[in-house]
């Protein structure tokens, strides 16, 4: 199947190293101490921060930093056939994992010992780069929220189709089978600091 | 009794978040004395309301219903099934409500809230005894191939009058929905994309013409606090943590009643309250009636 067309135009119609479009907005939900909606293209994901607030289980109160939780899950209607299960299994737990481990490193978790921040990241809609959507709406919820953080991590995925280099995959590109990665980065520090996510098939 | 001088003599040195923190049920009390609330509603006003359809581009139907904070977003995803033998010219509604840790500090993850499977039930009862949808129309061929609509609708932001809000949302969302085309091939049902045109299909049994439900009596409801003699409509969640008997109005269009929902609570409700509670329902069906006509005509035009 074709994904780069011989005048170098892909399935919907964007330049390989081109992305699609992005939007985002912060404090929707009225409720969380922060939160956004970050769009990349038709994938929608929903963010919200609580905290810093008391540790809910005794047990894994830190006495000399916060601690940070996250969950990743995905809405039944997100994907084109609804799912079944649409959290608690492998791939939800292993990005919610990926999701807290990169913004554990940004957030200056020694300034608030004793105490949780949770975050939540809901995909509304699924097209391809939910992880990077995720990241980025993370981020943006919680500087919403006002937590310290030592630095800004935005993300974004690549892939390798017909021997193109291709920038910002959708599902169809994703869902094709050839390499690709997610790459976490660190804006404010000197530029080589990179987090290497996704799996390279 | 000491206490209630002690708070008096504190209200006038201590900060009003602090009074309102310490002393929620006076604070709210010493407004309610003046017939207003303290975002400024008067007691039988509700929220700003909108509806917005299409929400989430990749559902058949789908809609966002904003209460005041409080946020709903329901979509619906249909699937051909074969009809049960009991009923085999039906198709099958399936409603599911979610509460996502995002919509509350109060939700915690792994524990579902408490609000989730009550809300839930009480959509399902409404919506189907109501008559909005007619599951006959859902049918496909008769005995062999029915729709199976899965309405999920997903709190984003719990602040107060969730069954209102999710209620609306999952009306709007039906009004929003366009079946999708299907042919049969092979005595296979099968769905045809949008863009499609081709005749590879020999018959088209529910297509094109038959693309929008019609809606029967549309549920519109209202939830009241009753508090000794004051009734709040439209609670937001900080009201109804602090006064908690509530009850729950669903009127049809027609002013008809589909149902009333009381759960308890330290106020009983004599007859008066209960027609007040319904009074103010009818009133705030018709405010939504014309929110809903103007948000499904704010689609037509696009």
């Amino acid at each position: 199947m074709e994904f780069v067309s011989p005048e170098g135009l892909r399935l919907d119609g964007r330049r390989p190293t081109e992305m699609r479009q992005l939007r985002a907005e912060i404090g929707n939900v009225a409720k969380a101490d922060g939160s956004a909606v970050f769009e990349m293209g038709n994938t929608k994901v929903i963010a919200a921060v609580y905290g810093p607030r008391e540790v809910q289980n005794k047990s894994q109160q830190m006495s000399d930093q916060a601690l940070v939780r996250c969950e990743y899950s995905m809405a039944n209607f997100s994907t084109g056939d609804r799912m079944r299960k649409p959290k608690g299994d492998r791939r939800s737990t292993e990005i919610s994992l990926v999701i807290r481990q990169t913004m554990e490193a940004c957030i200056l978790t020694h300034l608030m010992p004793r105490s949780q921040i949770d975050i939540f990241v809901q995909v509304l809609q699924a097209d391809g780069g939910t992880r990077s959507a995720c990241i980025n709406a993370a981020t943006l919820a919680l500087q919403d929220a006002g937590i310290p953080m030592r630095d800004i991590v935005t993300s974004c995925s690549a892939g390798y189709l017909n021997s193109t280099p291709l920038l910002d995959l959708n599902y169809v590109e994703d869902s094709a089978g050839g390499p690709d990665v997610t790459v976490g980065l660190r804006l404010l520090s000197c530029g080589t600091y990179g987090y290497t996510l996704g799996p390279m098939d | 009794m000491g206490l209630p001088n002690a708070s008096e003599d504190l209200s006038s040195e201590m900060e009003v978040d602090a009074f309102r923190r310490l002393f929620p049920l006076r604070y709210f009390e010493r407004h309610l004395a003046e017939s207003i609330r303290p975002d400024a509603r008067p007691l039988s006003r509700a929220r700003d309301t909108t509806i917005s359809m299409g929400a989430v581009a990749s559902a058949d139907g789908s809609a966002l219903a904003k209460i005041g904070s409080t946020t709903m977003l329901a979509a619906i995803k249909m699937e051909v099934m074969t009809p049960s033998l009991e009923s085999p010219d039906e198709g099958c509604v399936s409603i599911d409500f979610h509460m996502p840790p995002i919509c509350s500090p109060l939700v915690r993850p792994g524990r579902p809230a408490e609000a989730a499977p009550v809300v839930a039930k009480q959509l399902s009862d409404t919506i189907s005894s109501s008559g909005m949808i007619n599951l006959k129309e859902l049918s496909l061929v008769g005995g062999k191939a029915a729709w199976m609509v899965y309405l999920d609708i997903y709190c984003l932001d719990a602040d107060g009058a969730l069954f209102d809000a999710a209620l609306l949302s999952a009306v709007a969302a039906f009004s929003n929905l366009q079946i999708p085309t299907v042919s049969l091939d092979d005595g296979k049902i099968v769905m045809l994309p949008e863009e499609q045109k081709e005749e590879n299909s020999e018959k088209e049994p529910v297509n094109k013409e038959k693309r929008k439900l019609t809606l029967g009596g549309i549920p519109f409801s209202l939830t009241c606090i009753l508090h000794k003699n004051y009734i709040l409509a439209d609670p937001t969640s900080e009201e109804e943590s602090i006064m908690e008997t509530l009850v729950t109005v669903v009127l049809d269009s027609s002013n008809q009643l589909v149902s009333l929902y009381k759960p308890g609570g330290a106020v009983l409700a004599y007859t008066s309250a209960v027609q007040d509670c319904i009074a103010l329902t009818r009133q705030r069906v018709k405010e939504l009636h014309q929110i809903l006509e103007e948000a499904i005509s704010g689609m037509e035009i696009d």
